[in-house]
């Protein structure tokens, strides 16, 4: 009977220890709290597979993201108050991306989200984005259905899309003699739809041209043999190639003694030919292939771009600017702008602020789509080329080529998501 | 098809068959011997090709850098095939195979980021050495000769390791320790040595493979459980503790890698699995292996 009086007398106490303890950690009165939120940093879930096959973009992206916030905060922080990035890794999986994202819009609280590199992931995330009423502005990922058919309020891309892409490498076909064409993509979200939008507008610029073969190995797959030897049976004018990554590394390796890239003309997509792919894969990194990329450290000579280049490689210490640095960059940037401009962090005032919002970047303005919220984010094109200058491969005839006039219509958007 | 385009399928599958009966005989070897389902093996894989790359820039891209790098991959890999038995491997001898699972699953991740930590996230790419390059003509094109060099390669692995096996008193003795390990050791063998020999070997096995496929393939995070699981399928196919089912499966599933890429290539890698399933139900103990001993 004693025991049991005191064991509630302690719960009891307890119990009062502990409201008074939250009591006291919820602070000091209301008119001291809301100065503080003044000075209280603006939070931004950023969620990118760190490890793993991705690491290789995201980390130059979220150096970009890093670059752009400590310029912004170094200039007073937006609306009064810094930046802070939250950052989370995805690992390239839409299971644990749907989990990241819920912590940091739940536990973490923070006021918008961004990144995502894998198509899958940016699919993902996107719904948890919906769901939870919260911006999601993607960086890197391709999928169009991000912003056609599964598009909606919340989400955002800076990044170019599968349609734009398929329709650029299509388009500069045109004038070519070639009517034989092979492509060979992963099996995946981003492989299928890249090639997809190239195949369906090949025929309309060029009705002549032939689908020889379609070769889709495995994402992750590294050996190639059989499919270079498959392709070379076919005899095609020109192969697509979506290889990317650690894969063209061993595809190109595995090419190259037959003579492959000096047999067919090769054009490929998926940033292939970007430093960061040249860099390791230094005199294997075959001439003469057409490809594209976000961004170069030596192209375009303008100032604004200069700067860029200067600011992140005083900022890393590295010895290039990696392709990938400026989407986090201008990623950052438009968050920053349109907060600016909506005078608030709430995020449906942000989002009618981001609708339509230009800005600056180190390669020229870009805009926000208002209706579909893709920006109109073209890519630079160039042929590989081995210089004197650098111990990896780099591009000539260097041209940018803009998303406008290649990306969906609104009108097919709007159908699309209205057949919903 | 035509002759030339088969000829050449087989060829690369050929190619392929040699670095994944390299890699696979010292899983099989592993297994048959000191009864370990080494799932790091994927990963001592991986840590040869990055050390190909050290050892490279070392030595230099010629010839003579080559073969120096070549030895250096696989005494290093011995070496560490050798640490681990000793230091780690050596403690879960006999005890319930789960925990032998989980300690080499937990290497996987330990070795990955060690790679990740030593050599950084990029990918890291070896070239062939200058006297391997090019093309030899065949009918129908040329087939590199960096792949008929891989292709010796394993075949000179093959038999050297059959006639280690057959015919010297070492062989003779891990043979005994897969027979029967309590008898061996009830002769007054020291066991335990050669169970550490054991893994050195499959260590210099995997270095050899690695260092061998460095110039065809990347270093790259997450390589390990890509090529794990291929050895895996080509013991269970072959039957574990089986050289010559080692040897035989790599070649079918190299072969049927490479044909079905051409014949149906949405379908691929299915046949390979198709396979294994087969074999598992046909035949559960491999197609060389020793019934009761999985």
């Amino acid at each position: 009977m004693k025991r049991g009086l005191l064991s509630r007398v302690r719960v009891l106490g307890l119990g009062v220890l502990l409201l008074a303890g939250g009591l006291l950690a919820g602070g000091p009165g209301r008119g001291l709290r809301d100065a503080e939120a003044a000075s209280q940093p603006i939070k931004i879930g950023l969620l990118y597979g760190i490890t793993g096959f991705a690491a290789i973009y995201t980390k130059p992206a979220i150096h970009g993201h890093e670059l752009a916030q400590a310029e912004i905060n170094a200039a007073g922080g937006v609306l009064g108050r810094p930046i802070q990035y939250v950052l989370r890794d995805d690992k390239s999986s839409p299971e644990v991306a749907v989990r990241m994202a819920n912590e940091l819009l739940l536990r973490e609280k923070v006021d918008f989200l961004t990144g995502t590199l894998a198509s899958s992931v940016s699919l993902a995330v996107s719904e948890v984005a919906r769901k939870n009423k919260a911006l999601f502005l993607v960086t890197i990922g391709k999928t169009e259905a991000l912003t056609s058919d599964k598009g909606h309020r919340y989400a955002f891309r800076v990044a170019s899309n599968t349609l734009i892409e398929g329709r650029q490498f299509a388009e500069l076909e045109k004038g070519t003699p070639a009517t034989r064409y092979y492509t060979i993509a992963n099996d995946y979200e981003y492989g299928r739809k890249m090639i997809e939008a190239f195949v369906d507008h090949l025929k309309k610029v060029k009705p002549r041209a032939q689908i020889v073969g379609q070769a889709w190995p495995k994402l992750g797959e590294t050996e190639y043999t059989p499919y270079i030897t498959a392709i070379q049976a076919a005899k095609p004018d020109v192969v697509m190639n979506l290889v990317y990554g650690d894969m063209f590394i061993a595809f190109a390796k595995q090419a190259k003694p037959y003579g492959f890239f000096e047999k067919t003309r090769v054009i490929t997509g998926a940033e292939v030919v970007s430093t960061e792919m040249a860099a390791p894969l230094g005199k294997d990194m075959p001439e003469g292939i057409l490809g594209n990329s976000y961004d170069l450290f030596y192209w375009p000579d303008t100032p604004e771009h200069k700067q860029f280049v200067k600011a992140y490689l005083d900022k890393t210490g590295e010895s290039f600017v990696p392709g990938w640095a400026i989407q986090g960059y201008i990623g950052t940037y438009f968050l920053a702008e349109a907060i600016k401009k909506a005078g608030t962090t709430d995020t449906e005032k942000v989002i009618d602020a981001l609708e339509g919002l230009t800005i600056k970047t180190p390669i020229g303005p870009i805009t926000m789509r208002p209706y579909d919220h893709q920006a109109n984010r073209g890519q630079v094109f160039g042929v590989t080329t081995h210089s004197a200058d650098h111990p990896f491969a780099i591009l000539k005839d260097v041209r940018y080529i803009p998303a406008d006039g290649f990306w969906r219509d609104v009108e097919e958007i709007k159908a699309l998501r209205g057949a919903k | 098809m035509d002759l030339s385009i088969a000829l050449n399928q087989c060829l690369s599958g050929l190619t392929r068959a040699g670095i994944l009966f390299m890699l696979a005989s010292g899983l099989t070897l592993i297994f048959g011997v000191a009864r370990v389902i080494n799932f790091a093996h994927g990963s001592l894989y991986m840590l040869a090709v990055y050390l190909s790359y050290t050892f490279l820039r070392l030595f230099g891209p010629g010839g003579v850098g080559f073969w120096l790098s070549l030895g250096a991959v696989a005494a290093s890999l011995a070496l560490i095939g050798g640490a681990l038995e000793t230091g780690l491997i050596r403690r879960v001898y006999g005890r319930d195979p789960l925990q032998q699972l989980l300690l080499t699953f937990a290497l996987v991740y330990i070795i990955g980021d060690v790679v990740k930590f030593v050599w950084g996230i990029t990918p890291k790419s070896v070239s062939r050495p200058p006297f391997l390059e090019g093309g030899i003509p065949v009918p129908g094109g040329s087939f590199p000769v960096y792949n008929v060099f891989v292709i010796a390669l394993a075949a000179a692995v093959g038999a050297g390791l059959w006639l280690m096996l057959a015919r010297s008193r070492l062989g003779w003795l891990i043979r005994a320790v897969a027979a029967d390990i309590e008898i061996t050791d009830a002769l007054g063998v020291n066991v335990p040595r050669l169970l550490t020999l054991v893994f050195m070997l499959g260590g210099l096995l995997v270095g050899v493979g690695g260092a061998a496929a460095a110039p065809l393939t990347a270093g790259a995070l997450g390589m390990d459980v890509e090529i794990v699981i291929l050895c895996f399928i080509v013991v269970i196919i072959g039957g574990a503790g089986s050289l010559l089912g080692a040897a035989v499966a790599a070649l079918l599933v190299g072969l049927l890698e490479s044909f079905g890429i051409l014949l149906l290539p949405q379908f691929a890698v299915v046949f390979i699995y198709a396979l294994m399933a087969g074999v598992m139900i046909v035949r559960p103990w491999g197609l060389f292996g020793v019934p009761g001993r999985s």
